[in-house]
């Protein structure tokens, strides 16, 4: 099975989510894209998606109606609403409506890697309080420091595992017939035993 | 259709420069060593060939080398240090490769820009880029000019000892890439890690219930 969190970005403007699938597919996630809201809920219906990203305005269907209906399906998966018409009343009825997050565009990669961690997060923890998502992305300055030190740490854990791997690949490389003949013959004897005393 | 970005422009870069340089290196390369059978080119054009060429697959090698110290993606290098985890994911793979692929079976290895490669491939590569490419390299450059390198060269045991070395690895690679190949056809279409190397974009497998 695949483990790659699931991301669905609903957008007529397909230029949106190509920018979604080249940040996020960079950072280990599956993303699908659709360009309607039809195909939306089609895309929904065939696979369980860990978030969702639409837009509001959008021939057809607008966003407000595939969250609904996404929301009527799959109560537990995040929906963000991802726009460029944020006013207030379009927030409210976002709010009323429970999506997980509500931002405006442009965004940036890290707004947009942000918004997807924090929407993640919130459907690991079972949260259901809607949030603007944007404060996700502020950054802290405790964060900014250590994250100083482990970027140094990173680096030299990488660079050490590096070298080590293909010493650790030939041990392996090695050893993997007589793993393998070890386990047939492990096997083979419990089978023989089991045999034997079934009479 | 989901779609993973697996291969960035840089890898790619140097997938295709490497791939064009082996290949390149192993025909001046048979050239070098069998002068009285093959005729393709002179011996001497072959030796300048060869001795270019591989200095642009040694720089290439860099330019793989410095995008994966600089991104978390060399992650897909590092060893599994759990062994009893590697062996039984390598087991699965091989009885993927040896039967389930005959039967349509689903692969058991589903990869992500941080574990692009199944164990098997894992463990190839780790030997391969990180040990005998660069003992290659190593060995070509002695080689290349044995005057100048005569001291290592006979630390390492004299010059048929580091021809022989060079000479071996020469055999393995030239194995290694009719392997590569064909093993680059057992996606879920014959072209598809193939396009995967051009565009960046594998097409996952979408599995029932996924």
């Amino acid at each position: 099975m695949n483990t790659s969190p699931k991301v669905l970005v609903v957008d007529d403007d397909e230029v949106v989510g190509r920018s979604f699938d080249r940040v996020l597919t960079q950072k280990g996630y599956a993303v699908s894209t659709a360009l309607s809201g039809p195909e939306a809920l089609n895309e929904i219906s065939g696979k369980d998606f860990d978030v969702v990203f639409t837009d509001i305005k959008m021939p057809g269907m607008d966003g407000f109606e595939v969250t609904k209906r996404i929301k009527e399906k799959c109560p537990w998966t995040p929906v963000v609403i991802v726009t460029g018409y944020g006013t207030a009343a379009n927030e409210a009825t976002a709010e009323v409506l429970g999506v997980s997050g509500f931002v405006r565009k442009p965004l940036t990669p890290e707004m947009i890697e942000g918004i997807t961690l924090k929407a993640l997060h919130e459907k690991e923890a079972g949260e259901a309080a809607p949030q603007a998502a944007e404060a996700a992305v502020e950054p802290r300055p405790e964060v900014a420091e250590t994250s100083v030190w482990k970027t140094i740490a990173g680096i030299t854990k990488n660079t050490a595992l590096l070298l080590a791997a293909p010493f650790v690949g030939l041990v392996y490389a090695v050893s993997l017939p007589f793993v393998g003949l070890g386990m047939l013959a492990w096997f083979g004897g419990r089978a023989v035993v089991r045999r034997y005393r079934s009479g | 259709m989901t779609r993973l970005y697996l291969n960035p422009l840089p890898v790619r870069i140097w997938h295709w420069i490497n791939a064009t340089g082996f290949v390149a290196l192993i025909v001046t390369g048979v050239q070098i060593r069998y002068v009285g059978l093959i005729g393709l080119m002179s011996f001497e054009t072959a030796v300048d060939l060869h001795n270019w060429i591989g200095f642009v697959v040694i720089g290439n090698y860099f330019i793989w080398l410095l995008f994966y110290l600089s991104t978390d993606k060399v992650k897909a290098y590092h060893p599994d240090l759990n062994p009893r985890k590697y062996f039984r994911e390598t087991f699965r793979q091989i009885l993927y490769y040896g039967a389930g692929i005959f039967k349509g079976a689903p692969n058991p290895h589903h990869p992500n820009p941080y574990n692009k490669f199944n164990p098997l491939q894992r463990m190839m590569y780790q030997i391969v880029m990180l040990l005998i490419v660069p003992l290659q390299f190593v060995t070509g450059l002695l080689l290349w000019d044995v005057k100048r390198f005569a001291g290592a060269v006979e630390l390492l045991g004299g010059v048929r000892v580091v021809d022989t070395v060079h000479v071996l690895i020469f055999i393995f690679f030239a194995f290694f890439i009719f392997v590569h190949v064909y093993l680059g056809t057992l996606g879920h279409t014959a072209t598809a890690h193939f396009k995967a190397m051009f565009t960046g974009y594998e097409d996952m497998e979408e599995e029932p219930g996924s």
